[in-house]
């Protein structure tokens, strides 16, 4: 059914979209650009918070509420609880590791 | 003062453990108990007043007494059943009139403050050293049993996760996991189909017995959590505004040609309460891009920064502040900011203020001072963790390094 | 007519941009993927494979909606939390003391 809101829904749809391939495609540049681990997390959580964010807002929308834009709400929801806690893991692995973090001057990793 | 002599003072001479906050903890549940009506945190000075050059030992201390007595706070927010007042903490710092030699010097002065207070209790952190004398605490326990007062140890260990993962299985914490479990699962099926409302009882209750004593180390209140709820769906829009500008900032970096960026690791104390409060800090730090939390030790986050900008905007802890917020209300929200706490460092760069805090840095040498102090948290000082993956553990790690050459 | 179905431009219909914008996502993961075989340590790659497990998630849910398959969200859901677990456990393994978490 295409509500009153139509064509805006519509363009939000597309917006929302592009925004989030936007953000992902930077998030992807940082991660293979970037020097080093500590700051490949950094940009990876640009994927996990506007990429995934924006297009799941998309999809939402696309998918109406009933059921399925419900999951993917939820969807968002899991992925901003449980990505920062992966990457602070893996942050702290490296850490543990001994894996001192990149600085100005240093080789790229 | 207080009209209830029978609950007496307790008297706890602290400095920094690893254990020290343990200990608060277990002294704020006592005195929450009934045992203690005020607790007494005092530092032996090791200089005298009049001394030239003390001024930096004095600021280290009352730091330390500060943090203490924020500690303290914290946990009697957390004790639901008192009220505020009714468990008082003072912080005092003892001895800075004279010369304090040997264990003996130390209980005198220690039993002076204890009669002036009207204090018949002594509690030690069990790892309190004073001054950093190793053979200390022995004789000080030795001398203090020769005065009247009451000695005993905290019983605290090192708080690692192994130590914490399991607690008591209470009647709410079930009710409550229970009904989260259910309510994820129906909200998955279909809560008007039978098998769906069966097959979902039988699992939440599975999940309940199961996890319900590791998932929830403390009673969810019932006075507090909504109202910890409605602050929360206040944060969320505020987070997501800061996650929406870092991006953009981040993200013009990154495309930049010339990728301007000075990534530097921190060191930022927070005052935020251990457990779900320090999650949710660490968690939001991490979702906004530029900044990465990499690890969390004593109450100091280590958070890793992209660009000098970001290193600012952490600074400035309005994201702590905001955490502050959600779970202890308007009021702690208006603590002063990291920056103006002073309680922040960069480990890294030019603008570095301290050492490099490496476990097993392999580039830079580890300096002695932050080599001894790490080494509580070192493999070997932590005993009982895992021997037999502690055996495994250089084989596995000698394969490691041939695959990645 | 559900709004996958509606018109966009030119005869296509939101469904077949949604195929589109996945598409893209695929194209970027391929991207990231040259991170997880390049490393070099193992922690640049978990955490490639981490980002392209969310960008996995992002692509099913996005083909979900595309295609009116509502189960492939259900789908989505349980790779979000099995990606987060992996992110975990390997954190965790590399670690000569797996004390991470």
């Amino acid at each position: 059914m295409i509500d009153a809101l139509g064509p805006a829904r519509l363009a939000l749809i597309v917006v929302f979209s592009l925004l989030g391939l936007f953000f992902t495609f930077v998030s992807m540049t940082g991660v293979i650009r970037l020097p080093d681990v500590y700051s490949r997390a950094h940009t990876a959580s640009q994927a996990d918070t506007l990429g995934a964010g924006f297009t799941l807002a998309a999809v939402a929308l696309a998918a109406g509420w009933e059921g399925t834009g419900f999951k993917a709400v939820l969807l968002v929801f899991f992925i901003f609880v449980t990505n920062p806690t992966a990457a602070h893991a893996i942050a702290r692995a490296a850490f543990e590791e001994g894996t001192v973090p990149w600085t100005e001057g240093d080789e790229r990793r | 003062m207080v009209d209830a002599p029978k609950r007496g003072s307790v008297v706890v001479p602290v400095e920094s453990t690893p254990t020290l906050r343990a200990t608060v903890t277990h002294l704020v549940e006592s005195a929450a108990g009934g045992e203690f009506s005020s607790i007494h945190f005092v530092v032996f000075a090791t200089w005298r007043r009049d001394d030239p050059d003390t001024a930096d030992r004095e600021a280290a201390v009352d730091r330390l007494l500060e943090r203490v007595a924020t500690w303290a706070e914290a946990d009697l927010a957390d004790v639901d059943d008192v009220e505020v007042g009714d468990v008082e903490v003072v912080t005092a710092i003892v001895g800075d009139d004279e010369y304090l030699f040997g264990a003996d010097d130390y209980v005198r002065e220690l039993a002076a403050y204890a009669d002036e207070h009207d204090a018949e209790t002594v509690v030690l952190d069990p790892e309190y050293t004073p001054v950093g004398n190793t053979t200390l605490l022995q004789p000080l326990e030795f001398a203090l049993s020769s005065t009247d007062l009451a000695v005993r140890e905290a019983p605290v260990t090192r708080p690692t996760r192994r130590e914490r993962l399991r607690k008591e299985a209470t009647g709410i914490r079930f009710a409550a996991t229970f009904a989260l479990s259910l309510a994820f699962y129906l909200a998955l099926g279909d809560p008007l189909y039978w098998f769906d409302l069966a097959s979902g009882v039988a699992s939440a209750a599975v999940v309940a017995i199961t996890l319900s004593r590791i998932s929830l180390d403390a009673d969810p209140s019932l006075s507090r959590t909504p109202i910890r709820l409605l602050r929360g769906a206040v944060y969320v829009p505020a987070l997501l505004y800061e996650i929406l500008k870092s991006n953009v900032v981040v993200a013009r970096v990154i495309l930049d040609p010339r990728m301007p960026i000075d990534p530097t690791l921190n060191r930022v104390r927070v005052i935020v309460g251990s457990g779900l409060p320090i999650t949710t800090l660490a968690n939001s730090i991490t979702l906004t891009p530029g900044t990465l939390t990499v690890r969390a030790r004593d109450g100091n986050l280590y958070v890793h920064s992209l660009i000098p900008w970001a290193r600012d905007g952490l600074f400035d802890g309005s994201l702590e502040r905001w955490t502050r917020f959600v779970f202890y209300g308007r009021e702690a929200a208006r603590l002063p900011t990291p920056r103006e706490r002073d309680d922040v460092g960069i480990f890294q760069g030019p603008d570095a203020t301290e050492e490099y805090p490496g476990t097993r840095a392999d580039g830079g040498s580890i300096p002695e001072e932050s080599t001894r102090e790490d080494s509580p948290d070192a493999p070997a000082a932590d005993g009982p963790v895992a021997d037999a993956a502690a055996s495994n553990a250089p084989a596995a790690d000698g394969d490691e390094e041939v695959t990645a050459e | 007519m559900s709004v996958v179905d509606a018109s966009l431009a030119g005869g296509y219909a939101v469904g077949d941009f949604l195929l589109v914008v996945a598409a893209g996502f695929v194209v970027l993961a391929i991207g990231m993927l040259y991170r997880a075989v390049k490393g070099p340590t193992m922690q640049d790659r978990v955490l490639a494979v981490n980002v392209l497990g969310t960008n996995t998630v992002v692509i099913l849910a996005i083909l979900g909606a595309a295609l009116s398959e509502p189960t492939f969200l259900d789908i989505a859901l349980v790779y979000a939390l099995l990606n987060f677990l992996m992110a975990i456990a390997i954190s965790k393994f590399t670690v000569e003391r797996g004390g991470v978490l």
